[in-house]
């Protein structure tokens, strides 16, 4: 039970709505209809793998009016839409887009914030007096017609507009595609009463089988449960507490986390792999780690290793070292350290690494120890090496095999490697 | 299954430059020599710069009406490249790929 007791009992927030949330539509599939316009009309998806496993990350309105959904595998989708054209993610171009985005944002507030490759918050406190003094669904309408000069004419967002960025967001969820729809105090019950739980951001099945437990059904119910139900009860947790407010248009979002962990993993490209092939993906991946860390300019002191075998059994080990690491080749020594302690009981089928317990990297100061100076001399040179001439221009020698293999994919959720992954595409 | 063919040649273009409403120089890639044909682009997908180490590439996909095209133009040499062409015709999907019946 926690000892936290709440003593709050709010009303909905009266505020004028001051937060704007834009989603583009289907992103990554609009964007390819709008720069290859004989695709457009079509049942379309995007992958990252062009292969039959390999999943839908974005799918057309056309695919999904036909019941194409995103997650779906290939073989899945194309049973349900027989004419489904799949065409591989091509991160520069969505990038390009995301740039844009955010340059209509900047022109309208200083502070905005992007949520996800395709998702961004326009907060309009302290701008509405002299400079945005028009009303915000005037705002949003200028946004989805600037979108469309300035990108092509393919593109559509949904636009929501509410007093906090949880219902700024579903009001963008309410009409798609194109919408545009304003959530206040006035119409919030309305607008509840149109939806299911799961509807909700952030409300998924564990979370609505919480809230079903505790007597709460609709949206309608869980915004007239009381506080103390839902700390005590439902979330257990000041979790409780961030939701009652949530849902009257009090803001709890506005936070912004830090980095704790950083890695990359891969399903393996071969059925059988030969030890030689998992140790120089495994340098790949290590390398590329370290290339975001020193991104980030952080150092780390715990590497972490994991593997997915063939029967679905997962091993991982992690350690924690006494000195922080940055470079890729200290990252792929830590790591094999851990990766020879594998169980050899089936073949591989994915990987993959992190490093956790981050500090600022302190590359600039010169150490006393010959070795460790030479360690961040080499790393810098082939940083400017490689920024000068293109990523993996010079590498490591035992990550070469990977080269070509391991392609950096587009980023879901989080876009701050966005930049660095852009750079190597 | 996306149809793309890669080319992966330089080619020859004429291309017209505009100036937009913000003052700035956009080019418009309107005729293309390639393999003894002249193609006639009609519309512009999308224009997107890339890079590659300092260097700046601006690829431009391309349409007929009858093909989509991909081209890209290197800012430093001032050369044209046909990258990709994807047919209007897309063929079904390969048999490796359909669904067991």
């Amino acid at each position: 039970m926690p000892r936290y007791l709440p003593n709050l009992h709010l009303q909905l927030n009266p505020e004028q709505p001051q937060i704007l949330h834009i989603d583009l539509n289907s992103c990554f599939a609009t964007v390819e209809q709008q720069a290859r316009p004989l695709l457009r009309d079509r049942p379309l998806g995007v992958t990252n793998r062009l292969t039959k496993n390999a999943c839908v990350v974005a799918a057309s309105y056309e695919a999904k009016a036909l019941g194409v959904k995103v997650g779906m595998t290939f073989s899945q989708a194309k049973l349900v839409a027989p004419d489904l054209i799949m065409i591989e993610t091509d991160p520069p171009k969505y990038h390009y887009v995301y740039k844009k985005l955010i340059g209509i944002m900047k022109s309208y507030s200083p502070n905005i914030g992007m949520k996800s490759i395709d998702e961004g918050v326009i907060d309009f406190h302290g701008t509405r007096l002299n400079i945005n003094n028009r009303p915000l669904t005037v705002i949003g309408q200028e946004i989805k017609q600037r979108l469309r000069d300035e990108v092509g004419p393919w593109m559509k967002c949904n636009i929501g507009i509410a007093p906090n960025r949880f219902l700024a967001k579903t009001a963008a969820s309410l009409h798609k595609p194109n919408g545009l729809d304003v959530i206040t105090h006035k119409n919030l019950r309305r607008t509840l009463s149109t939806m299911e739980l799961t509807d909700l951001t952030g409300i998924a099945e564990r979370n609505q089988a919480r809230l079903n437990a505790a007597g709460i059904y609709t949206p309608l119910q869980f915004l007239d449960a009381p506080p103390e139900l839902l700390v005590r009860q439902v979330f257990k947790s000041i979790c409780g507490e961030d939701w009652y407010k949530r849902l009257r248009g009090w803001e709890t979002d506005d936070v912004e986390h830090d980095v704790k962990t950083v890695g990359r993993q891969f399903v393996l490209d071969e059925w059988q792999p030969t030890e030689e092939s998992l140790r120089a993906r495994l340098s790949y991946l290590c390398e590329t780690t370290a290339l975001k860390l020193r991104y980030k300019n952080r150092a780390a002191y715990g590497v972490q290793v994991y593997v997915r075998y063939a029967s679905g059994d997962y091993w991982h080990e992690r350690k924690m070292f006494k000195t922080p690491v940055f470079s890729g080749a200290d990252v792929f020594r830590r790591a094999t350290l851990l990766f020879n302690r594998r169980p050899h009981y089936d073949y591989e089928r994915e990987m993959g690494i992190s490093c956790y317990g981050l500090i600022s990297s302190n590359q600039n100061q010169v150490s006393l120890l010959e070795d460790v100076n030479r360690e961040v001399w080499l790393s810098e040179a082939m940083d400017t090496i490689n920024a000068q001439y293109g990523e993996f221009t010079i590498s490591y020698a035992s990550s070469l095999a990977s080269k070509g293999l391991i392609k950096q994919k587009i980023p879901f959720g989080s876009t701050r490697y966005f930049e660095l992954l852009c750079n190597r595409a | 299954m996306d149809q793309a063919v890669q080319i992966n040649k330089d080619v020859e273009i004429v291309a017209y430059y505009f100036k937009n409403q913000a003052r700035r120089l956009r080019c418009f890639p309107k005729r293309m020599e390639y393999d003894g044909k002249r193609v006639v682009f009609t519309e512009t997908g999308l224009v997107h710069p890339t890079k590659q180490g300092q260097r700046t590439i601006h690829v431009f996909d391309m349409t007929d009406g009858a093909a989509d095209y991909r081209l890209e133009f290197d800012a430093q040499e001032l050369t044209w490249k046909l990258i990709a062409i994807t047919d209007m015709n897309y063929a079904p999907i390969s048999t490796q790929f359909a669904p067991a019946a």
